[in-house]
């Protein structure tokens, strides 16, 4: 069967023993116990079928085999980002919305700005944009509501955010499309504002509303999602990623990733992680999506047989659940955004249906919940079943460190808040105790678990370098402070792993990817320096590829070494900047 | 659950920059008899200066006083402190006062405070933006954007440390700043009447103009002579878009007004006044039943400052 797929139209079957490509003269670190260090691989069909010395390569080389000398540089398995999202970090900004583009716009430009935008985009279509600033209505002693807006226009929906999205004023058929009247019951976490008297909509929308307006509207352009998951990709090959996990999807993403994938330029794998919740974005396809037309979407690229929802809240708004109070002589723990039984059943019946279930844990009482949950569900289907993963992590129990491995639950630590930096002392509003055990990799790893890193963008960049880094120093990687952030760093050989094998086995693909071993799908990397032999701080972030190959394919060449042949990479020269 | 057997509690929000005299304000409440069990939020108890034999316990958390007074920290989400709050049985605030942080957005909590959660539980008496008037004119980028935020926010703008800013800077800071209809109060060293920030129990307005006279054991310092009340009354039902316009229009002297009204479109029932500084609200409340229909509004302003006779004739002219 195995032999089945990878079937030539052709009469003729070419020596399995023959290679397409053989890379030699490279200082090979294979994260493979046989053969830690190799100088040469030999591919073919998308496959490592020898790697070792360049003699036991060589044997391998035929007729139309091509050789490539990599002149000594440094070669590693592809990287696994496994938990990000370039939707929500570019997605809107390419939509084509109402930008009034001023910075404190009176009445009068935010009725201008959306007047030409009308005349630009012309039809029955929503007009959605920020901002509008009430400080500016106010000393023009104008009360920004919907007469205010059906007045510039209303024959069309117009919604506006609020410059410090307090609020967003919308129009009349706005209201009227989102099904907002009177007696609409004000959503969880927001309202809409009222008329005292009459209890009629005032067209401003407060926090939660927002969702309504969102559910009421297109979803994001099918443009706009490609080109952010074109971009994502590109930069992510430019960095060396040949696996990621997208989290939090729709019918419409998924639409987006396909549509990339069958132009040949899905260049790293993606698991996207269907959303729970509707709390992003609506998904109305999920169940839909759960029962099985997400397989409509699979290829040796692209699987969506993941589900993601946000157990818990976030360290700034200290709502993160933890296993004590968030403050001495206070009751408060955090908040559960789904009660403990929803998630028993919830992780029991996907984990039946082969889904992995991807928990945003943040606090160390949510993530514990969690691992209870998967417990129950070893319990209820017997077996270890699918391995589910516990994001971000921030802090966890160290009683709970040896279940990850017990129960085979991915210990996913994101966004990239190891090393001292504004940005990650943020969280040491969870106290001094919990802070000692913060993104614990070195905990898992030792308790034998399985660890793997996220960058969680736009939470933190998209290169996963620069965390790749930090798990080696906990220390920040522009020296721009000498401090040593908590917790304890972990080996060169082990933050490796972290970044590749046991992203692989974070995907499930661990028998056919993230090493560089016979057999397996011929993902490599290749450098700009041995990272064995540089200082790591201020130098691995730094490092860069210059060739990233997927499945025997090149899908980027930094130089452009291969550019004009067949071997021509998808992507080449320039990464995008974001 | 709703706890529909207790009245909702009154919030009054303090926003401004550190340094603007939110601190002296808090701690002349702390520290001074008002008549009721108010609950402070701060950020810092640090900052508060309550008089070492006003406390009654304390935990790191929440300071009681012998005035009945809680003084908490904002220390964890606003809308679990609020409910917890709430929820006390024997301390249960009678009203709320919460101090935004500096560099908090006081819109996001008056919105979080307004969340279904809390109807029928808090209502928002008032918003109160102390600005530094030397200090204010001088910001830019994020700043300005939150100073935006903090005036758009606020009801009654209190302009502190006038004595410190040059007559020109008060000029600049408002030719920049300020919008029609603002119900601006100078003061020095933060010296805010109380009766703009409570709008209940002693504070009343309705108590204020109807009973209370300041004899010699008068604890409100000398609000009476600051301020000074009117009130009017009409047993003919009122049109709802001439109160409005009425009550949008009134002289920024006007900081407080209170009343019940009759209006033509509800008939059957009284509709609630309730003005703060720049913002009013008309909400329905406890129908007629036997009751005579009958308006009545008190007006609180600057002493000297209200013009009796064109008030009368403003109300007068939003008979139906």
């Amino acid at each position: 069967m195995d032999v089945s797929r990878h079937y030539l139209s052709s009469n003729t079957r070419p020596s399995a023993a023959t290679a397409e490509l053989v890379l030699t003269n490279g200082r090979f670190y294979t994260v493979d116990d046989a053969t830690p260090w190799a100088d040469a691989v030999a591919i073919s069909q998308g496959r490592f079928i020898a790697v070792g010395s360049a003699d036991q390569v060589a044997a391998h080389i035929g007729e139309h085999t091509r050789v490539v000398d990599l002149g000594g540089r440094f070669v590693m398995p592809g990287l696994y980002d496994m938990h990000t999202h370039p939707d929500l970090a570019l997605a809107p900004g390419y939509a084509g919305y109402l930008d009034v583009g001023l910075e404190d716009p009176t009445p009068e430009q935010v009725s201008q700005a959306i007047l030409s935008y009308a005349d630009q985009h012309p039809g029955d279509g929503w007009i959605y944009g920020a901002y509008f600033v009430r400080y500016t209505f106010k000393q023009a002693g104008i009360v920004p509501d919907r007469a205010w807006l059906d007045s510039i226009v209303s024959d069309r929906p117009v919604a506006i955010l609020d410059r410090s999205w307090g609020c967003m004023l919308v129009n009349s058929m706005a209201l009227e499309l989102a099904a907002i009247d009177v007696n609409t019951p004000d959503p969880r976490h927001g309202y809409i504002e009222r008329d005292g008297i009459t209890g009629e909509p005032t067209g401003i929308l407060v926090d939660g509303a927002y969702a309504m307006i969102h559910a009421a509207m297109p979803p994001t352009p099918a443009h706009a999602l490609q080109r952010a998951y074109r971009e994502g990709v590109q930069f992510q090959s430019g960095r060396g990623v040949v696996g990621t996990k997208f989290v939090h999807v729709c019918e419409h993403r998924l639409d987006a990733l396909r549509t990339i994938d069958q132009q040949g330029q899905l260049t790293v794998r993606v698991e996207a992680a269907i959303s729970w919740q509707d709390d992003i974005f609506p998904v109305k396809r999920r169940w839909e999506l759960i029962a099985g037309e997400r397989h409509f979407y699979r290829s040796a690229r692209l699987n969506a047989n993941a589900v993601k929802f946000h157990f818990d809240g976030t360290h700034e708004s200290r709502s993160s659940y933890l296993s004590t109070p968030w403050a001495e002589g206070s009751a408060w723990r955090g908040h559960l955004n789904l009660t403990p039984e929803h998630i028993n059943d919830m992780v029991a019946d996907m984990d039946r249906k082969g889904i992995r279930v991807i928990a945003h844990c943040t606090g160390d009482g949510a993530s514990d919940l969690f691992l209870d949950a998967v417990a129950e569900a070893r319990r209820r289907n017997g077996g270890q079943g699918m391995r589910h993963q516990c994001a971000h992590s921030t802090t966890l129990l160290d009683a709970n460190l040896q279940r990850f491995s017990e129960l085979d639950v991915i210990a996913e630590f994101s966004p990239v808040g190891w090393f001292p930096s504004s940005f990650a002392y943020a969280r040491a509003v969870f106290g001094e105790e919990r802070m000692q055990r913060a993104y614990n990799f070195k905990g898992v790893l030792d308790a034998g678990g399985v660890a793997v890193m996220g960058t969680d963008w736009p939470v933190s960049s998209l290169d996963p370098w620069i965390g790749f880094e930090a798990m080696v120093t906990r220390e920040n990687p522009w020296e721009e402070t000498d401090a040593s952030f908590y917790g304890e760093p972990i080996s060169l050989e082990q933050a490796i792993r972290v970044m590749t094998i046991n992203g692989a086995w974070a995907m499930g693909i661990e028998h056919q990817a993230g090493s560089i071993s016979v057999g397996k799908s011929a993902d490599l990397i290749v450098l700009d320096r041995n990272l064995f032999e540089v200082a790591p701080r201020g130098n691995i972030h730094a490092t860069q590829v210059d060739l990233t190959m997927l499945e025997g394919e090149f899908v980027w060449d930094a130089q452009g070494e291969f550019s004009g042949t067949v071997r021509e990479a998808v992507w080449q020269r320039d990464i995008p900047e974001f | 659950m709703k706890h529909q057997h207790f009245p909702p509690v009154p919030v009054t929000i303090v926003s401004g920059f550190l340094g603007a005299g939110k601190t002296t304000l808090l701690n002349k409440i702390l520290n001074s008899d008002i008549g009721l069990r108010m609950a402070v939020m701060v950020n810092d108890f640090g900052a508060i200066n309550i008089g070492r034999d006003l406390i009654v316990s304390e935990t790191q958390t929440m300071v009681s006083l012998a005035n009945g007074c809680i003084c908490c920290t904002v220390e964890s989400d606003l809308m679990e402190q609020v409910s917890r709050l709430l929820a006390l049985r024997e301390q249960r605030p009678e009203y709320i006062l919460i101090e935004a942080s500096g560099v908090s957005n006081p819109s996001k909590i008056a919105g979080t405070l307004r969340y279904p959660q809390f109807q029928d539980q808090l209502v928002i008496d008032s918003v109160l933006t102390v600005i530094d008037a030397e200090q204010f004119d001088q910001l830019e980028g994020e700043l300005a954007a939150l100073a935006m935020e903090q005036l758009d926010i606020a009801d009654i703008v209190v302009l502190n440390k006038c004595d410190l800013a040059s007559p020109a800077q008060v000029r600049a800071m408002k030719q920049r700043w300020l919008y029609p209809g603002v119900r601006l109060l100078e003061a020095r060293f933060g010296e805010v009447p109380l009766e703009l920030v409570l709008g209940v129990g002693a504070f009343d307005p309705v108590r204020l103009e109807s009973s209370h006279e300041c004899g010699a054991h008068c604890t409100h310092a000398d609000h009476a002579h600051q301020f000074e009340s009117w009130s009017w009354s009409s047993d003919r039902p009122l049109s709802l878009a001439a109160l409005r316009r009425v009550l949008e229009s009134l002289p920024s002297s006007v900081y407080r007004a209170k009343g019940i009204c009759c209006l033509a479109e509800l008939p059957d029932r009284r509709a609630v006044l309730h003005l703060v500084g720049s913002r009013s609200e008309l909400e329905p409340g406890a129908p007629w039943a036997e009751d005579q229909p009958m308006s009545r509004v008190v007006v609180i302003g600057e002493r000297g400052q209200l013009s009796l006779p064109q008030l009368e004739a403003a109300f007068e002219g939003c008979v139906a």
